[in-house]
């Protein structure tokens, strides 16, 4: 086990499971190491913390929580990035953003690809979607 | 920065492996084509600076807040 600070305090964490994103998050890109911190309560919504900054940490979320339909594919150079294997899949995460009086949004539009495999990860842009940046939670019908 | 000017239908090479061609100019609009290798990012600028600025954002959040929203979605999930 290996310890990082972090804006929260000291973190002890397993370097094994350590995810990798081999081009950083957009306006991030010297950040390749994050840990993966489960969050104490229950939930959809977990964490992970910069290995080589204590300062950023992201909240993400699997989309599939709000968005059933939404499913991101890997193209063939983002499958060579992930070091994806013929017939392995990834997930798609999506990093959550948490407004002012509690409001969270998604950015639906630059989803996270994850290499359940090797613990890859990569931040990709929709170019051509109707996904926002601030996905706002869909609407949920009281009973 | 370096500054060409170029009709449509001319074109500009950027090292071995990138072709940027002026398509059609029409109005205030500009079209052009971009060829270069499928693993080189290519976006829109403020696409990209709405992402960056996304990004950074996201980093500021407080631990109290994801206690009390991990409640808050639990209960929604719940009621679905």
């Amino acid at each position: 086990m290996k310890t990082i600070q972090s804006r929260f305090g000291q973190i002890e964490y397993d370097p094994a499971k350590v995810l990798h994103f081999s081009e950083g998050l957009l306006g991030f890109e010297s950040l390749r190491d994050f840990v993966v911190m489960a969050n104490v309560k229950e939930g959809p919504l977990f964490w992970i913390q910069s290995c080589e900054d204590p300062e950023i940490a992201f909240v993400l979320t699997d989309p599939t929580n709000f968005y059933l339909e939404y499913k991101v594919m890997p193209d063939t150079s983002e499958r060579t990035k992930l070091g994806m294997h013929e017939g392995e899949v990834s997930h798609t995460l999506v990093v959550v953003t948490v407004h002012e009086g509690g409001k969270i949004t998604l950015n639906m539009a630059a989803p996270l690809l994850y290499s359940v495999s090797n613990n890859r990860a990569l931040q990709v842009v929709l170019e051509k979607s109707a996904w926002s940046t601030r996905q706002e939670l869909p609407t949920v019908d009281a009973k | 920065m370096l500054v060409l000017t170029r009709k449509a239908g001319e074109g500009i090479i950027i090292g071995d492996n990138i072709k940027i061609t002026v398509v059609e100019v029409k109005g205030g609009n500009i079209r052009i084509g971009i060829e270069a290798p499928p693993e080189m990012k290519i976006h829109r600028q403020e696409v990209y600076d709405r992402i960056i600025q996304e990004n950074k954002e996201a980093t500021q959040w407080k631990l109290a807040d994801l206690n009390s929203l991990s409640a808050t979605l639990t209960a929604r999930k719940e009621r679905k």
